[in-house]
């Protein structure tokens, strides 16, 4: 139990909760244009690893992984979908998502240079690398194994999927994640804030 | 009302109580033959293995005493993808054009065998459902927890934290219709002061902009329940690992084993199936 304290277990627990959530109502989608959509859906494991470290945000993307694997066989959405029934392409990417995430937090906020505000700048570089690598890792093995499942499944139709979609969505995941970890951390913005207790870092 | 419902149509994780014989199983009995079997139907698609999981799932459901249309009621939400899929199959599956054409313009090349290929997507996908369907129709969503502690106790020697993620399904799973109601507060109480969801036409920031009434709190939310759980838990003295006892317990017998035999069987004639190309066989034998 030491390895694991109480509150890691919870926040992994209700973090792959909500992200199961997101994905069971459609609320994880936000539709754009014509059809498409970009998903938040890695937010919450994103948030688990700023919040709780690799491990946690690892379970979180396992668990997401296997929900989003379930969900290809069950209740496909796109025709691409029949694919994501494979655990190399559902589960394996969204385990890197954590990970990566609390690399890129937890070295930035080290950076003295940065100054007050570092807390914010790595967390927004958290949400953008986070959610970069579920688009590069889940496209690329797309299109390592299966080009050519359909005619239109080509290395170009991924390259531009990653540009249309990727982009948006690591902003969309910067965004979040800023705006539910820095109140909930209690972290000073640098505006608007006023400032009762010292700065713990 | 219907913006203000969350999860109502969501069918995974349905469970029908009859206490038939396959209820009664060890959970981990169930979740092991319906892992093997799911794994076994991805790795391959055979027309003949499809049609015997088929049978047997249909014998399954009858040994359950569950009725099969409640079991088929969860196909027909896949139903309008299964009929996209075989259609862009047909349209424009690549691949051996060998044999007869049976029409052909434009990109489109219809052969026998676009049929074939877009018929056993369409028969592996309705087998899946089926698959996953009876199993959340006889396991109880708390049977999982025991059922994956159990089938993750062996790694627990080289170090694994089984009974952890045990818990964190456990928690992920009694959360669920928690954040639904949560939600459900949240779109109503947003609703309430004029918020729009964004309906229409607008830019995708704008729309994300609209939804962080609804995201953030239901991030925030979450977050401060749990920490009300991790001091309740704590303030009962939680503590996990190999002495915990529990309350309710499975003992597996004889049922356990059959069942796991009979699905052990099954994988390897599927296998079988698809490694003897028994499907070419037949095809070729039809033509």
């Amino acid at each position: 139990m030491e390895r694991f304290p109480l509150r890691k277990i919870v926040i992994a627990g209700i973090m792959s909760a909500v992200a199961i959530f997101l994905g069971a109502t459609g609320l994880g989608f936000i539709s754009w244009f014509a059809g498409v959509s970009i998903t938040i859906m890695m937010v919450p494991v994103i948030i688990a690893a700023v919040m709780e470290g690799p491990v946690v945000g690892m379970t979180v993307g396992f668990l997401f992984g296997l929900f989003s694997l379930i969900q290809a066989a069950v209740a496909p959405k796109s025709p691409l979908d029949p694919i994501f029934v494979y655990p190399w392409l559902s589960i394996l990417p969204r385990l890197f998502i954590g990970p990566v995430a609390w690399i890129v937090y937890s070295s930035v906020k080290r950076l003295n240079l940065l100054g007050r505000s570092r807390s914010v700048i790595a967390m927004v570089l958290a949400g953008v690398a986070g959610s970069l690598t579920n688009t590069i890792l889940v496209l690329g093995l797309l299109g390592v194994f299966y080009l050519g499942y359909t005619d239109w499944l080509t290395w170009p139709w991924i390259g531009s999927i990653a540009l249309a979609n990727g982009l948006p969505e690591a902003a969309a995941a910067a965004i979040l994640t800023v705006a539910v970890v820095a109140p909930w951390q209690g972290v000073e913005h640098g505006r608007r804030r006023s400032r009762l207790v010292d700065d713990k870092e | 009302m219907k913006d203000f419902e969350f999860l109502h149509n969501v069918t995974i994780g349905q469970y029908l109580p009859t206490g038939s014989v396959i209820h009664r199983l060890h959970p981990a009995t169930k979740m092991l033959a319906a892992g093997l079997l799911v794994t076994a139907l991805i790795i391959s698609a055979t027309v003949s293995g499809l049609l015997l999981v088929l049978v047997l799932t249909g014998v399954g459901l009858k040994m359950g005493r569950i009725p099969i249309g409640y079991a088929a009621r969860g196909i027909r939400s896949v139903v309008p993808i299964i009929i996209l899929v075989a259609v862009l199959q047909i349209l424009f599956a690549t691949g051996s054009d060998s044999g007869r054409v049976l029409w052909e313009g434009w990109i489109i090349k219809l052969t026998p065998r676009d049929f074939l290929v877009a018929g056993t997507t369409a028969l592996r996908l309705v087998v899946l459902v089926l698959v996953i369907t009876f199993f959340t129709l006889c396991t109880a969503s708390k049977e999982l927890t025991h059922g994956s502690e159990r089938l993750l106790r062996p790694l627990t020697r080289i170090g694994f934290p089984a009974h952890e993620l045990a818990m964190v399904i456990t928690v992920a799973l009694r959360f669920l219709p928690i954040l639904s109601v949560q939600a459900e507060h949240l779109v109503k109480a947003q609703a309430s002061r004029g918020a729009d969801f964004g309906k229409g036409r607008m830019g995708l920031f704008k729309r994300l902009y609209r939804m962080m009434p609804l995201l953030v709190p239901l991030f925030i939310a979450s977050l401060r329940r749990g920490e009300t759980l991790v001091l309740a838990m704590e303030a009962r003295c939680y503590t996990g690992g190999k002495d915990r006892t529990q309350l309710m317990r499975f003992q597996a017998g004889r049922t356990d084993i059959i069942a796991i035999c009979g699905t052990g069987l099954v994988v390897g004639l599927l296998l079988t199936m698809h490694y003897s190309r028994l499907d070419e066989i037949i095809w070729t034998w039809l033509n």
